[in-house]
């Protein structure tokens, strides 16, 4: 147990990490969307300011403007002015304009609700003589820095609008408003907080709704990770295991037999060469024990060759298959007893894991229990409303271990059969205390 | 004799009348001028500036209530602003205020007021 509960501890910072990547994923999107709305708020609300001062003034300026410029030459006097600045102070009041300005085409300011600027001239701007040329309105933010706005200054940044209109006489006119640029700021917030929500809130609400989802998904492959990486680690364990069970094997069985055998026959060799009369008696003897020795050594190398590659087991080749299993057990002086259910039905599946399982318990008994019998039982129980079952019981009496305790390594076999029992829809389970045997029993579909 | 106090009486007048129109500065820069009209009314004339403009006042008494007077201020010479008042209790007089561009150099205000009933006319004029 303690082979698999070290990956799982381990991988939670594994889980985590991809959590924590996608909300920081998430937390910077919604960060750079609130930025993108503001941005576009910002401009949106802009627009839509600057063409709203534009409408204004062209309203003003046909409603207002217009209709007050004296018959012919514009405000030549000072009653004039009188008269106008009066008008436009009473129409314009409440309309949110911090500054009039009424030019000729030289840059004379004819009108100004700041009466010094009235009779000064300056330099107009290209933007500006193209409008009293062509007509159209446009709009821009104030320079400051330039002398016509010198009045303007205390009034921070300020929007100017300027339209063209037309004398009594038929002269071009540039008709100017100016307004508080804060209005423009106003309007963006409230564009922004308009939008801000859908669009952030939008990310925080998926956010909030996928990421236990994600967290959900994490742990699964976290999980099939550590699976993943456990069987790996038992299979190069099973494997290294496997390749020095086969070397003592051969060290301690086949190739103790061929040395005996070279010996004998080597010493049958030296009668032969030798003066001394030829024993007839004592050759043959030799030599039929040499026979017997390869004959011996065959059968190992015969059982060795089904423990690394084993046949193709399908249900009607499972009791010559056991048989090979069993026979170095026999060999070996321990009692085998065997009963076998008719396994001509069994599924090539069901077969290949009662092989696999009777390999596992027989190798561990011989190799660690050091048994005087081993039984080997095979039952098919059939059932009415469900399918077949194969009982698989293995005992032994030999010197047993402690169930309960962690496992060592070499029984990393039986978890693996396990776990492929669990798999295949069926149990394994193991009964064995210290020197009262051990029974295995696998249930599988047949 | 007759005669002598007939101009005696005229030169009293006329130096009253001169005395009275004179500016009388109610702040430093305001310019306040009074007069008396051709019948029994007084006359008043006041400018004073207001942000880079001039307020002027003009104003009538007659101590009649009721009266309805026809009245003109010019600047420098054109028709600034004109209308019609009434004279009102207590003291039977109207006035007039309007605000006025400050042209650059010398600005001239004439008041002028004509009680279409009587005839009488108020006329008087500052420089601010």
């Amino acid at each position: 147990m303690s082979a698999t509960e070290g990956p799982t501890k381990t991988a939670r910072p594994g889980r985590r990490r991809p959590v924590v990547q996608f909300v920081a994923v998430g937390l910077v999107l919604a960060s750079a969307l609130a930025v993108l709305t503001g941005w576009f708020s910002q401009r949106a609300a802009q627009d839509e300011a600057v063409q709203d001062a534009k409408s204004t003034t062209e309203l003003l300026a046909r409603a207002v403007v217009v209709p007050a410029l004296p018959s012919g030459p514009a405000l030549t006097s000072a009653a004039e002015l009188d008269r106008f600045d009066r008008l436009i102070r009473r129409r314009l009041r409440g309309a949110d304009v911090l500054r009039v300005k009424l030019w000729d085409a030289s840059g004379t300011v004819l009108y100004s609700d700041e009466p010094r600027l009235i009779g000064q001239q300056f330099e107009l701007a290209d933007e500006q003589r193209r409008v009293l040329a062509t007509g159209g309105t446009d709009a821009e933010v104030s320079d400051l820095s330039k002398s016509e706005n010198v009045y303007e200054r205390p009034l921070g940044r300020v929007l100017e609008v300027y339209t063209r209109v037309e004398g009594a006489d038929g002269e071009p006119l540039m008709f100017e408003l100016y307004y508080a640029y804060d209005d423009v700021a106003v309007r963006a917030g409230r564009v922004r907080g308009a939008f801000l929500p859908i669009a952030v809130g939008g990310i925080l609400i998926f956010l909030v709704v996928t990421v236990p989802l994600v967290w959900l998904l994490a742990r699964r492959l976290d999980e099939a990770s550590s699976e993943r990486e456990r069987l790996l680690r038992a299979a190069a364990q099973a494997s290294d295991a496997e390749r020095r069970r086969i070397a003592r094997d051969l060290h301690d069985g086949v190739v103790q037999d061929l040395a005996g055998t070279s010996f004998a026959l080597s010493a049958s060799a030296r009668d032969v060469a030798g003066g001394t009369p030829l024993d007839r008696g004592r050759l043959r003897q030799g030599l039929e024990d040499a026979a017997s020795g390869v004959r011996h050594s065959l059968r190992s190398l015969r059982s060795l060759l089904v423990e690394i590659y084993p046949p193709d087991l399908t249900g009607p080749s499972l009791p010559s298959a056991l048989d090979d299993l069993l026979a170095p057990a026999s060999a070996n002086g321990v009692d085998v007893s065997v009963e076998l259910a008719d396994t001509s039905e069994l599924s090539d599946a069901a077969a290949g894991l009662i092989w696999r399982t009777a390999q596992e318990c027989v190798r561990n008994a011989l190799r660690h229990a050091d048994p005087r019998t081993v039984r080997l039982t095979l039952a098919i129980h059939h059932h009415l409303d469900a399918p077949a079952l194969a009982r698989l019981e293995i005992a032994d009496d030999g010197t047993g271990f402690d169930a309960g305790q962690p496992s060592d390594s070499h029984h990393f076999g039986l978890r693996g059969l396990r776990d492929l029992a669990t798999e295949a829809g069926g149990s394994l389970v193991v009964t064995s205390s210290p020197a009262a045997g051990t029974t295995v029993v696998l249930e599988v579909p047949a | 004799m007759n005669r002598t106090l007939a101009v005696g009486a005229f030169a009293l007048s006329g130096a009253l009348t001169l005395s009275l129109s004179a500016p009388a500065l109610a702040n430093d820069a305001d310019v306040i001028k009074r007069g008396s009209c051709t019948g029994a009314s007084d006359w008043k004339l006041k400018a004073s500036p207001e942000n880079g403009r001039i307020e002027v006042e003009g104003e009538v008494d007659s101590n009649v209530n009721g009266q309805t007077w026809r009245w003109r201020l010019r600047h420098n010479g054109d028709l600034s602003a004109r209308g019609v008042a009434v004279t009102k209790p207590p003291s039977g007089s109207f006035d007039v205020r309007r605000l006025m561009v400050n042209a650059p150099g010398t600005d001239r205000v004439v008041w002028r007021a004509r009680n279409p009933q009587t005839g009488e006319v108020c006329r008087g004029s500052l420089r601010f």
